[in-house]
């Protein structure tokens, strides 16, 4: 089912995503060392502690030499060693990465589910009261960043309401165990994934909608509808799943950016995740985290490519037949 | 998918220290937020190398002596003395010390400790200070000094964490070494959980700690974002932390304590001195008195701040020298000495031998409200100023390769004049790396190994006076730092700062007594 020239294709693009990542970091400006200790006052940067560190992070070896042992690593299975973090660069990662699913998926989900639904029904009344509310409401929702919705969500739930907690992924040695826990996981997962929820259920909303308005349209609905099937059937079956497939290159475009995309939302919530781990990395110059991150963007990415590749004939079979 | 995450949560349990479980506490749980959260694991080589991480690290690890709100205090040494003709301390350490893990502390595991450094360097203290270290007998060490060191209780004795020999003997790599054993120390606390996602930390109190079982039974650190820490306070899910100036008055409305820091941390103007008209020392002093510092603060700092001192010692320091030139505000005089120079006003702004004078001035996006003050005042004196905000580590850079006019920049440690030379002579962009006054030179040398401290203060007296009338760099300002607490416990700010000089009211005695 899959060409030989498409595997090549993506093998090709992961090196080439490989070399970028390695080299992309270390051209921005300002190297590890005083990313790190440079500012602090208190450090006692003596020339031997220096030496010593250019060391550890083998920042003395030309940069072809770097990229060697960055290749060899890879291939082991290794991500490196984050200089800031004093620890392995996937260990680091696979901390907080459970986080950020659990956070993106579920808002994810929501969103596209919302998003869909309320598009079908909405392309399917047009014109009507309800098609005009949600059009107006859901647009004015999307122009909002997802940050912003978040601290006016916190501001009002956690700060001024006092029902959601104010930062966090859990309440951290609060000694729950079981069903309490999950339940103070879901408390605290609220908030954040409402924010998502919202600033992205826009998108998937208006593309549906959109996209329902032409497939209405088509002869085939008529043909549908000349055979007697239930409003149900029309609506979802035929109308919706022709429907769907620019929402589903959306959703993963959307996953692809998964770790960057709820950044700003993890910093507003104290959220341990990968995209608040980005940014401290990008600060400290740390570049096996940054490289490390990136990779596991660009591998997502391809991956979700390849998924859409693959779910674009099951919903809509003509697309096979287009090369 | 959530239940699957649950495992993920719990972080590994550490060993619990059968000798560490108090019974009768008389707080049982104090929480202490910061927005960072994670400082690393709490041992000497894998804390991360700020303020926060070492104070995390000094409630399990102790050093020969320590200091409480105003004087330096003993601690693993009861007693201390300089011998100035053998340049060496001598410490007398208390013998009735152990160990997390029960063994007896002594005179060895001093002499490890500074043993171990020579090899493996700790982040914070500088290792060529201590030659050797000799164990006397088993409670009195001796250290030997390779030159006068004048801060030396501050820097080393009272920095340096001493470590268990039994341990860390035959650690090849320190800054991996994670195990449980890394955290054993002979402090008040141990470390119960430690977790790098979520930033939080638990300590549980040493019952048979030897200065008496610590007050609080669990310390925990908890990461909140900085906008949520008055929030987090108000509700009582916080007993302290840090907070804006903004809020000062709204915490203690809501029945907080507040406390502030001496002054530790300054912005400064720092001026390409290499750069023609930035070489003339005139021209300098030209751009200090175009410069409000009173009005700055009001505006930029909402007046939570001291205006600069140009000799950079603040006013509220033992060391600072009242007779430092200041360069009160007179843009009149600026001009003056710019005409002196040669330079003549046309349309607004100063020109000389047919180019208009300008300069670039850089600063990161912290700073922009400063660097538009800056620019705004050096406008009105006719200076043509291109003001450029860069992302941090880009200013960093151009400053260091000296590809800059102007820029505003950053830094703390001014508890203790030994910062003196590092900021103005040493190498690294947040020095003026100024060398070219040979006075000064030798004046910074020598206020380091000046173990007289009447002596050596009026050799930091006369370093603020050159140095203001230099100004390879220019202290615009020293912002006011803000914790709220609960009262539960005293927090204070040490003496000069916790350690060499972290500004945070964190000190463990605080837990103990």
């Amino acid at each position: 089912m899959f060409s030989k020239r498409s595997v090549i294709t993506y093998v090709i693009a992961f090196i080439l995503i490989l070399l970028l990542n390695f080299l992309l970091p270390r051209m921005m400006p300002g190297d590890p060392l005083t990313a790190i200790y440079g500012d602090e006052a208190l450090v006692a940067m003596t020339p031997e502690l220096e030496a010593e560190l250019v060391e550890r992070f083998a920042l003395d070896q030309p940069l072809w030499q770097q990229l060697g042992a960055y290749f060899v690593a890879l291939f082991q299975g290794e991500l490196g060693y984050s200089y800031y973090y004093n620890a392995p660069v996937l260990s680091v990662i696979l901390g907080r990465l459970p986080w950020t699913l659990l956070l993106v998926g579920t808002s994810l989900l929501l969103s596209t589910i919302l998003g869909i639904v309320l598009g079908i029904e909405s392309g399917w009344r047009r014109g009507s009261r309800t098609d005009r509310t949600l059009l107006a409401g859901l647009m004015s929702l999307n122009g909002f960043p997802d940050f912003f919705l978040g601290m006016l969500l916190l501001i009002a739930f956690g700060v001024i309401l006092g029902v959601f907690p104010l930062a966090g992924a859990l309440t951290p040695y609060s000694g729950l165990s079981g069903l309490a826990l999950l339940l103070d996981v879901l408390r605290h997962l609220f908030l954040p994934v409402a924010a998502l929820t919202l600033a992205h259920l826009g998108d998937s909303y208006l593309l549906t909608r959109n996209t329902m308005i032409t497939v209405l349209k088509e002869p085939y609905m008529l043909t549908a509808k000349a055979k007697g099937l239930s409003q149900r059937l029309l609506k979802y079956r035929h109308a919706g799943r022709n429907s769907m497939l620019p929402v589903v290159t959306r959703t993963g475009i959307w996953m692809g950016r998964v770790v960057t995309g709820t950044l700003f939302v993890e910093l507003v919530f104290a959220y341990p995740g990968v995209g608040y781990l980005t940014y401290e990395a990008l600060l400290a110059r740390d570049y096996p985290i940054i490289q490390g991150v990136f990779l596991m963007v660009a591998i997502s990415v391809l991956v979700v490519n390849f998924l859409i590749d693959l779910s674009y004939p099951k919903l809509d079979p003509r697309v096979s037949y287009a090369y | 998918m959530q239940k699957l995450l649950i495992p993920a949560v719990i972080v590994v349990a550490l060993l619990a220290f059968p000798s560490c479980t108090a019974e009768t506490p008389e707080i049982s749980s104090y929480t202490i937020a910061d927005s960072t959260g994670d400082w690393g694991y709490p041992s000497p080589y894998t804390h991360y190398s700020r303020g926060p991480g070492y104070t995390r690290m000094s409630f399990i690890f102790e050093t020969l002596v320590w200091k409480d709100a105003s004087s330096f205090i003993p601690q693993l040494a009861e007693e201390w003395e300089y011998i100035a003709e053998e340049n060496a301390y001598i410490f007398e350490l208390r013998d009735d010390v152990s160990w997390h893990d029960g063994t007896q502390f002594t005179a060895d595991d001093v002499v490890f400790t500074f043993d171990y450094t020579q090899q493996h360097p700790y982040q914070l203290v500088d290792n060529s200070i201590v030659e050797v270290a000799e164990a006397i007998d088993e409670y009195t060490v001796k250290l030997y000094l390779t030159r006068p060191y004048a801060p030396f209780l501050q820097d080393v004795a009272g920095t340096q964490p001493i470590m268990p020999r039994h341990i860390w003997e035959g650690i090849e790599e320190p800054e991996k070494f994670a195990a449980p054993e890394a955290v054993i120390g002979t402090g008040p606390y141990t470390l119960a959980d430690y977790s790098k996602e979520h930033g939080s930390y638990l300590y549980k109190a040493c019952e048979d700690y030897y200065l008496g079982t610590p007050v609080v039974d669990e310390i925990k650190f908890v990461r909140v974002s900085a906008e949520m820490i008055p929030a987090a306070l108000k509700e009582g899910s916080i007993s302290a932390g840090d907070i804006p100036p903004e809020v000062v008055s709204e915490m203690e409305e809501a029945g907080l304590t507040i406390i502030t820091a001496p002054v530790a941390w300054n912005a400064k103007l720092t001026i390409n001195h290499h750069r023609d008209p930035l070489s003339s020392r005139q021209f300098r002093q030209a751009l200090a008195y175009a410069i409000d510092r009173e009005a700055l603060v009001q505006i930029t700092q909402r007046g939570h701040a001291l205006a600069g001192s140009p000799g950079m010692i603040p006013p509220t320091s033992d060391w600072y020298n009242p007779d430092t030139p200041q360069y009160e505000y007179d843009p009149a005089k600026a001009i003056r000495l710019l005409e002196e120079l040669g330079y003549g006003l046309e349309d607004g702004y100063f020109i000389r031998d047919g180019e208009v004078l300008e300069l670039e001035l850089l600063a990161t996006a912290d700073f922009k409200e400063v660097g538009q003050f800056i620019m705004q005042q050096l406008e009105e004196a006719g200076i043509k100023i291109d003001f450029r905000t860069l992302e941090a580590k880009t200013v960093d850079a151009k400053v260091e390769a000296w590809d800059f006019d102007l820029a505003i920049y950053g830094h703390g440690g001014l508890y203790e004049p030994s910062i003196l030379k590092r900021v103005i002579m040493d190498e690294g962009f947040n020095s003026a790396r100024y060398t070219s006054n040979e006075t000064l030179n030798q004046l910074l040398q020598a206020q380091l190994t000046e173990m007289d401290s009447e002596k050596r203060k009026d050799l930091v007296f006369q370093i603020q006076e050159v140095y203001a009338q230099d100004l390879p760099a220019l202290t615009l300002y020293y912002p006011k730092w803000y914790w709220a607490h609960d009262g539960n416990v005293n927090l204070f700010y040490t003496m000069d700062g916790i350690a060499s000089g972290v500004p945070i009211p964190l000190n463990r005695m605080t837990f103990v007594e």
